[in-house]
């Protein structure tokens, strides 16, 4: 018998709805990693009104290779979600658009990649010359 | 107010299609994802954008946030407070959003198993209201001037 969890992580990549579904995946799971980090951000900000000195760790840790990466995994998640559940409010407000979701689709990764690969090469670009200078 | 649709000639409500016969609680969390996810679009991009981009992660210290939110027991500016509501507004609508995206994940998954699915939304409720109250209080009060962080 097959551990649920890994049923639904099978099922979830098996399953064949094309671009829709994998939209719906990836929604999915970038809500979660945002979701994550939220807690986490307004927690480490409000300790600047509660507890200044855990407030200044958690700013350090920000600035360390581990996070360096994953504010770039952030910001792909971020835009990505912004983008497509922008996609979901339009077409779901507007069901005259329902024939257009593959076109919709295809434009919500188009404009998804055009913000995020600036954003991400100029933070990348921030961080490693923060590491190489030490600035 | 209803459409027709071209190919399947079906005729659809034009608000709320997919919610229809559901309790007004999720037709209301139906409407209320939409509306703050807009919103949160120019907030939390604006936002991202203004921290990492043009400030950098990096750049960020303790002074930076006693600049941008005002230190306790001083006079708070304009700015000051426009930034505090600013964060105020997005806090509560990102809280929001979040716990009924993770609400809608968590049903999926457990909503055949009530007791773990209430236990589960129970810890996440709970967590979210103590962080939010948190964050809200902080906003409200300033943050703590501490004086190695002024000196830099």
């Amino acid at each position: 018998m097959l551990n649920p969890l890994l049923i639904t992580v099978r099922e979830s990549l098996r399953y064949r709805g094309r671009e829709s579904h994998w939209m719906w995946l990836l929604h999915r799971v970038s809500g979660l990693g945002i979701v994550v980090f939220l807690g986490l951000h307004i927690f480490g900000m409000s300790m600047s009104a509660f507890n200044p000195a855990l407030h200044e760790r958690m700013l350090e840790a920000y600035k360390t290779p581990l996070f360096a990466v994953g504010e770039l995994v952030l910001a792909a998640l971020l835009i990505f979600h912004a983008v497509n559940g922008t996609r979901i409010a339009i077409l779901e407000l507007r069901p005259q658009l329902w024939e257009k979701q593959q076109v919709a689709t295809r434009w919500a990764l188009i404009i998804t990649f055009a913000l995020a690969m600036p954003t991400i090469l100029v933070m990348a670009w921030k961080s490693v010359s923060h590491f190489v200078s030490g600035q | 107010m209803a459409v027709t649709t071209a190919t399947s000639g079906r005729t659809v409500r034009y608000v709320q299609p997919i919610v229809q016969g559901r309790s007004r609680f999720e037709r209301a969390m139906w409407l209320f994802m939409r509306y703050s996810g807009l919103a949160l679009v120019f907030l939390a991009l604006s936002h991202f954008w203004l921290q990492h981009l043009l400030i950098g992660t990096h750049a960020i210290t303790t002074a930076q946030t006693v600049a941008f939110w005002g230190a306790q027991g001083q006079p708070v500016t304009v700015g000051q407070l426009l930034f505090r509501a600013y964060y105020a507004v997005m806090l509560v609508l990102a809280v929001g959003h979040g716990i009924n995206g993770v609400r809608q994940v968590a049903y999926d998954y457990f909503g055949h198993r009530p007791a773990a699915y209430k236990a589960l939304m129970g810890a996440v409720v709970s967590i979210a209201a103590v962080i939010s109250a948190l964050g809200i209080l902080a906003l409200l009060l300033g943050a703590q001037a501490s004086p190695e962080a002024l000196t830099r």
